[in-house]
Formats: C-alpha cells, sequence, structure tokens
C-alpha cells in the first residue's frame, strides 16, 4: 500500500502525537497543506528532534507488519457517507476486504439481549440483504452477532471496533473477530493497541451510521445502545428501520419507539431491498413438509406456544413434535426461545 | 508351637489371602505383631485378650509372636481379631482335635468374646472361593450379606466360644442356606413418573437416556422439579440381574454402606452435594482408600445437582470414569481400582439469576454473565453429556395428553424392550448401550439414509457443530429409532436428537 506525503502527515499526527481530535483539526486548518508537518510546522507537546517522517514511515511498517491498512480522510476509497458526518474520523484501520469500503452499506444493529426470534430474523434479513448490500455492524453478542453470521457467508461485511484492531470487545468473540477479518473487513478508529472505554462505544456507533445508508434496529430496550444508533441514523438523514413487537415485550419496546417516531417498520428483507433498487428478486420460499406447515400455521396462530400446547393443538405427540420444530428451526422458520417455548419467524 | 490360620484383607475389590502365624515360646511374656498391621490390627492385641478371658479360655503368658503373611501388603482394621484369636488358642495348644485347615476366619471381636461385623464380606467371599477356600467361618451379622454365595461352606457364628466349640466338634454350627435373588423393582424412595406434572420433554430425554445409556443434563429454573425428575431414574432402568447386583453388593460392602437385606438389589441413586471434594467423589483417602461416589453409583445413577457450583477440578475428575467405566485411584499405599460405571444426570440454572426461559419471571442476567456461568462446565465434559433439555416452569393443569402422566412402569417397560434390541445388537461386542458405541459400532450400527445424512450435514452447517458432537447426535438418534422399533434412522430420528443438543446450539 503507498501513502501520499498528505496522508503520511495525517496518520503522523493522529498516531504519533498525544493531541485530541478537535486539536489535529486546529492543527490542520493552521497548516493549511498537511505536507507542512513534514517540515517543521509547530505542533503543541510534538517531540522535538526526531523526523516525523521517519516516525509515520515507522508507525505504518509496524501496521502492515500486523496485516492492517490505514484509511485517511484523504484516501480514494473514504467512505463518501462517512464524510457526511460532522466528526468523521481523520483516520480509520483496517483489516480484511477494503474494496468493501466503496460498498453501498446497510447497518444492522440490536440489543445484545435481543429475543431469540429477532436473532433469527436478524440472521436471515442479514442474509439476504448481504447478497446486495454490505452490512455494517458491531461486534456484541445478540443482534450484532446476528447479523454476523448471516452476513458471513457472502463476505460482505464491515464490522466496526470500539476498540483498536488488537483487541477484541467482548473478549469472548475473539474467533467471530477472526472469522469477520477472513470473510470481511473490519474497521476501528483507535490506534491497533488501545482498549475500549465507555465513550468509544458512542463514538463507534457514529460510525456505524455514518457508514451506512440505513440502520435497522432488530431489537432495542428503552435505554439500548442500539438506540443511539439509530438516533445517529436520523440526525445524519439516513433511514431507520424497526422491527415492529408486541406490547409488554421489554426487548422491543426501543423498536416500537422508533417506529412511532417515524422509522420504517420492517418485516421482510424485501421492504429494504426494494427501497434500494434492488426488487424483483422473490425470496426463495423454504420448502416444508405438510406435517411443517401444519406445526408453522399452529405456531403462528399464538405467536409463540409451548411444546406441549402445541402438541395439544395438533393433536400428536410431544416427541414427534420436536422432531419436527427442530427441522423447522434448522430451516430457520422458528426460534426457540428459551422453556421449551418456540416462536415463529 | 507354630499355628497358621488363613484370613483375608481388602485390596481394592479383591480379597487377599493373608496367614496369621502364631508362634508362643518360653520367655519373658511379651506380646509382639509383625507384618505391616496398622493400627486398628494392633490395637487387636487388648481386643483378643480380654476376648479370651470373658470366653473363660486362657491368654497364654509366654513369649508370643504374631506375624501377618505376606508382610509387604497392609493390613487394615479390625476384621483379623477373630483369626488372630483362633491362631493364639492353636497355639497355646487350647484346640486339641480341631481342625482349622481350609477354614477363613473372618470377624471382629468384642472384649465379651461375641463376633461383631466386618465390612466387605461379600468380595472376600467370592475371592476366597475363586482361591480355592469352601469353608468360612463369618459374623452371624454378616450372614445375610453371605447367603447368596453359592458352593461353600459359610458359618456364621455370633461368639468366639461358639467358633471353637465348632471346631473342636461339640457343636455344631448350622451351615448358612443359599439364599435365591429375587430382583427388585425399585421403589426410588416412592418417586415415580406418575407424581411428575407435565415434563413431557423431559419425560422423554429421561426415557431416551435410560434405553440407550446416555448421560443427561437438566437445564431449568429453580423449582421446576428436576430434582423429582432424577429422582425416577432408577425407577425407569432395567432390574439389577445377579452379577449387576453382586458387583454393587461388594463396593457397598466395602464401603460399609450396605443395608438390612445384605444385597444390593435396587440400583443406587447417589446426590453427593456440590461441595464433594474430588476425593469423597472419585475415590481414596489416606488410611483406608474408599470407594467415591462415582463407584458406589455404579450400576445406578449419579446425580449432580446445580452442576456449575462444583468445584471445576472435581468435574474434570469425572471424565475418565465416564468414558471407561472404572476409576483407578493411586496411592502410596498401592493402586486399587474400583468400577464406576454410572448414568451422570446433572441439573443446572439457565442463568446466574435463574429466570433464563422462564415464562412469568425476566430474566436480569447479560449475555455475558450468562456465558461465564454456562463456561463453568468445560466443553469436554459436556460432550460426555449426550442429551442436554430444557426444563420449564408452565403449568400443565390444563393439558392431558397420556403421555404427561404415564407411570415409571409404564416407561420401564418401553426401556426393557429397548435394552433388548441393543443386546441382539450388541451381542458380539464388548458393549451393551448405543451409548457405549464408538467409531467402528457406529459406522456399522448407524447407517442413515441419504436424506437423513444431508439434514445433518445441514444441521451441522448451522450450529457449527464439533465432529464430537455428530457423533453424540447420531448415538441418541440410534437410541430413538430403538424406541420407534426403526431398523434405519431416520430423518425425525435425527431432528429429535438435535434438539437435545441445547448447548450446542446456545453456543
Amino acid at each position: 500500500m503507498r501513502y501520499s506525503e498528505e496522508e503520511k502527515a495525517y496518520l503522523w499526527l493522529c498516531a504519533c502525537t498525544d493531541l485530541d481530535a478537535s486539536a489535529r483539526i486546529a492543527v490542520l486548518r493552521e497548516a493549511h497543506d498537511p505536507a507542512a508537518l513534514f517540515h517543521g510546522f509547530p505542533v503543541p507537546h510534538a517531540s522535538e528532534g526526531k523526523s516525523r517522517r521517519d516516525e509515520a514511515e515507522k508507525f505504518l511498517a509496524a501496521l502492515e507488519r500486523k496485516g492492517y491498512f490505514a484509511l485517511t480522510l484523504l484516501s480514494d476509497d473514504y467512505p463518501e457517507n462517512l464524510k457526511n458526518i460532522p466528526d468523521p474520523p481523520l483516520v480509520l484501520y483496517g483489516a480484511g476486504r477494503r474494496e468493501l469500503l466503496r460498498a453501498q452499506k446497510f447497518c444492522i444493529v440490536g440489543s445484545r439481549r435481543a429475543p431469540a426470534s429477532a436473532i433469527a430474523t436478524g440472521k436471515r434479513m442479514a442474509e439476504e440483504i448481504s447478497r446486495h448490500i454490505t452490512i455494517v455492524t458491531g461486534l456484541a453478542e445478540g443482534g450484532d452477532s446476528a447479523a454476523i453470521a448471516g452476513a458471513i457467508p457472502s463476505g460482505n461485511l464491515i464490522c466496526v471496533l470500539p476498540c483498536g484492531l488488537d483487541n477484541c470487545y467482548p473478549a469472548a468473540h475473539a474467533s467471530l473477530k477472526e472469522r469477520v477479518v477472513k470473510a470481511g473487513l473490519l474497521l476501528s478508529e483507535y490506534l491497533p493497541e488501545e482498549g475500549t472505554t465507555k465513550y468509544a462505544f458512542y463514538a463507534r456507533n457514529r460510525l456505524l451510521a455514518g457508514l451506512s445508508d440505513g440502520v435497522l434496529v432488530l431489537a432495542a430496550g428503552k435505554r439500548s445502545g442500539a438506540l443511539i444508533t439509530a438516533n445517529r441514523a436520523a440526525e445524519y438523514g439516513r433511514d431507520v428501520f424497526a422491527i415492529p413487537y408486541g406490547l409488554g415485550v421489554e426487548q422491543g419496546e426501543g423498536c416500537n419507539d422508533l417506529i412511532k417516531h417515524g422509522a420504517h417498520l420492517l418485516t421482510e428483507a424485501e421492504d429494504v431491498l426494494t427501497m434500494y433498487g434492488y426488487g424483483g428478486e422473490s425470496r426463495a420460499e423454504a420448502q416444508f413438509t405438510e406435517e411443517e406447515t401444519r406445526v408453522i400455521s399452529a405456531l403462528k396462530e399464538r405467536g409463540e406456544a409451548h411444546l406441549a400446547e402445541l402438541a395439544e393443538a395438533l393433536q400428536m405427540r410431544v416427541f414427534e413434535v420436536t422432531a419436527i420444530l427442530s427441522a423447522l428451526e434448522l430451516k430457520g422458520a422458528v426460534a426457540k426461545s428459551g422453556g421449551n417455548r418456540y416462536t415463529a419467524v | 508351637m507354630i499355628a497358621k490360620i488363613v484370613c483375608y484383607a481388602l485390596n481394592g475389590l479383591d480379597g487377599v489371602p493373608v496367614e496369621v502365624e502364631t508362634d508362643v515360646n518360653k520367655g519373658i511374656p511379651s506380646y509382639e505383631m509383625v507384618g505391616l498391621p496398622d493400627t486398628a490390627v494392633k490395637e487387636s492385641k487388648e481386643r483378643v485378650r480380654s476376648a479370651l478371658k470373658n470366653s473363660g479360655l486362657l491368654f497364654p503368658v509366654n513369649r508370643i509372636t504374631i506375624n501377618f503373611a505376606p508382610a509387604d501388603i497392609k493390613k487394615e482394621g479390625a476384621s483379623f481379631d477373630l483369626a488372630v484369636a483362633i491362631s493364639l488358642l492353636k497355639a497355646s495348644e487350647q484346640l486339641v482335635g480341631a481342625t482349622t485347615d481350609g477354614y477363613v476366619f473372618l470377624g471382629e471381636l468384642a472384649l465379651s468374646g461375641d463376633i461383631r461385623p466386618i465390612n466387605g464380606i461379600l468380595p472376600i467371599l467370592i475371592s476366597a472361593k475363586s482361591h480355592g477356600f469352601s469353608r468360612f467361618i463369618i459374623p452371624a451379622d454378616n450372614a445375610k450379606e453371605a447367603r447368596f454365595l453359592s458352593g461353600a461352606e459359610i458359618y456364621p457364628a455370633r461368639t468366639l466360644t461358639e467358633v471353637m466349640r465348632h471346631l473342636v466338634g461339640t457343636l455344631t454350627i448350622p451351615p448358612l442356606q443359599t439364599a435365591q435373588y429375587a430382583p427388585h423393582t425399585a421403589s426410588g424412595g416412592g418417586a415415580d413418573l406418575k407424581f411428575v406434572k407435565g415434563q413431557p420433554v423431559a419425560r422423554r430425554a429421561l426415557e431416551i437416556a435410560v434405553a440407550g445409556g446416555h448421560n443427561l443434563l437438566m437445564v431449568g429454573p429453580p423449582g421446576t422439579g428436576k430434582t423429582m425428575l432424577a429422582r425416577c431414574l432408577p425407577t425407569v432402568m432395567p432390574d439389577l440381574t445377579f452379577a449387576e447386583a453382586l458387583e454393587i453388593t461388594k463396593i457397598h460392602s466395602i464401603a460399609g454402606i450396605l443395608g438390612e437385606e445384605g444385597i444390593v438389589t435396587e440400583r443406587p441413586f447417589r446426590t453427593p452435594h456440590h461441595t464433594a471434594t474430588t476425593v469423597s467423589l472419585c475415590g481414596g483417602g489416606n488410611q483406608h482408600v474408599r470407594p467415591g461416589e462415582i463407584s458406589l453409583a455404579h450400576g445406578g445413577v449419579l446425580f449432580l445437582d446445580e452442576l456449575p457450583e462444583y468445584k471445576r477440578s472435581t468435574l474434570e475428575a469425572l471424565r475418565q470414569p465416564l468414558e471407561d467405566g472404572v476409576i483407578t485411584v493411586a496411592r502410596a499405599g498401592g493402586t486399587f481400582t474400583y468400577p464406576a460405571r454410572f448414568m451422570l444426570c446433572a441439573s443446572m440454572n439457565p442463568c446466574p439469576c435463574g429466570n433464563y426461559g422462564a415464562r412469568d419471571k425476566v430474566c436480569t442476567c447479560t449475555p455475558a454473565e450468562i456465558r461465564a456461568y454456562r463456561k463453568k462446565i468445560s466443553g469436554p465434559l459436556l460432550d460426555r453429556i449426550d442429551l442436554q433439555v430444557e426444563v420449564d416452569n408452565i403449568s400443565y393443569d390444563d393439558l392431558t395428553a397420556p403421555e404427561m402422566c404415564e407411570s415409571s412402569a409404564q416407561v420401564k417397560e418401553r426401556v426393557e424392550r429397548v435394552r433388548a434390541i441393543q443386546r441382539n445388537r450388541f451381542a458380539a461386542e464388548s458393549i451393551s448401550t448405543n451409548a457405549e458405541m464408538g467409531e467402528r459400532e457406529m459406522a456399522r450400527y448407524c447407517t442413515l439414509d441419504a436424506e437423513g445424512d444431508k439434514i445433518l450435514r445441514a444441521a451441522f452447517e448451522r450450529m457449527n457443530l464439533s465432529a464430537r458432537a455428530r457423533g453424540r447426535i447420531i448415538k441418541v438418534a440410534r437410541t430413538i429409532a430403538d424406541l420407534d422399533a426403526s431398523e434405519y434412522i431416520r430423518p425425525k430420528h435425527v431432528f429429535e436428537a438435535v434438539s437435545y443438543r441445547l448447548f450446542d446450539k446456545l453456543g
């Protein structure tokens, strides 16, 4: 990867000084030409005596050894969408398929405690949407993981971390992180070795919204972090989508609120695809056997039902229903919601 | 004169013959014991002295040396008292005309001369018989346990005097009548599936587990009847055969927990508390090596309630016996092997607060907390538990399906049928249940049709299952197919088996 003088100057400013974001921008404004930084332009607190260019080169070499790349506001492939937010990061670090930066992007997020049905729905939608549009999400459990699971097969997936690329939050998702790097793209605005802070999640959520044309909230409680992403998206003028929930579902209150305030109500991935001009392709209907159809319609009638209840209604043995539901679960048509209860997806 | 008397020591589950040699010499009166006796054996000096005196016999005032041979094995406990007393009597020529050859003497003495029961009578008798001994003097209180051994003359004695008179021929102790073993339907302490309300999923899993010899994990909120379900396990297991009963009795006899019956007729149900140590679970100990809970559960059920609360190292120690069916305890004093083929049944809450999946309560745990809680149980251990089911807390009052209120007897009937199928299937193999199948047997007996194979592949891709989990699913599917009296494993059997891999799905 080749970097221009200006880009290197950006990198030096971001990686080799300890200025905060506003101070960096102030320096760049004053300097007019970023390359001036390499010609002795005064920068507060910068260490004297060392060649700034050498420092930048050294940093870049270290990045490349780890297999990362850096992306500056000046790069050709810096996402246009991101330039249009009030506080775009000067530099982003990435690992994986850089070409995804140019693709059209759609964000899917959801609470970490998303109900099983939302996880299954999210996975299916991510799978369908990612055939045409790159999915942007985080790396957390619940909604994020559902989106990742759906998008990994196509590889059209960008995950944005709230910490440096060396680290993983949550730590338990280290192997998931590896899979994302292999299949898609991992982004972060932090130096590779940086850890995470509370603030970093807010900042990361602005990138999720900023990168994308639209944001889908799979599940959110009243105070879920997913709502921050949705609010940023609304501020930036992006489309906001939410899945509707019945009353009394705690993890759906945030979604219902969004819809109440004007978010698109989403029931099919197709809604998103048509909106962005990818219509016409109907979803391949899953093939169900006669028994499966009976079970599914009985389940849909009830919304959520216990195994025994279904067996009673269908006049079948419980273990027969278990087997059928298990088959349907593998087809992605139902989700287990805990306590031997199932919901249709 | 030197007298030699035979008694037995225990080494693990086997009896080892020990010769008690007594020499009574002229000289300054003394009383020495040699040949690696432990404290309890040395104390027999005093018991024997008093017992002789109180039975109206003479304690020789000479230089007495008692040797236990072979000298290299450690002798423990009080079971040598009777042999020591008899050899003393013989050496001091108080047993004129008595035959002691071919006899084995077993028993602890009271100061009064009464004979007290000892632990491990049955394993000793079985070993001694195989060593060619056929005449035994045993404590009368051990008679119930000993009567199941056939082909030996067993004389239950109450007092030292009785033994002596029997040996010199002035009294004949009636030999023990061999008893016929009658299998017993486990009462399970009154537990029966008919008292379990609903829980069709757990019931079914329980039936599959017992039928195929699989291990079972029940996950559910507190108060949903997990313990009650577990208690029903022995009631649906097949009756003990005589050979099984003997083996279990041997272990229980050594541990000294044999009941009134004298033989174990019901499958054991052991519930060690979660504060249990590795040694108490697996066996061991410093002075007296004892079988642990897993051996006491041999042939029955080991129930671990609140699985994540057990110490992790303790649980890990179960892995090897779960695989091999035996545990070898190595201590400085020797290495002991105890059988430990048990069915593991465990229960746990779904999450730290216990309400995950509950209908009427909200779980307050974060995914990270739930993951940390479940991580307490290691993958390799979980891998050995074929069936993982949820036990829920819905009310079954308005559900009337017959499978909701079946009794243990009805389930047991089906279990016996499926066990018979497996006995036929594995007649030429060294295993007897589906759960014990290895790769080779699976390839031979678990043929999936093309469709079943396709399903399984799809399931693996979706659920991201390990190769081990695949094996587990196939074995469970085999048992389900057997319950369905189907020779081939059909897709529905595979699907059902997949639904019992709760933990794989949760990831």
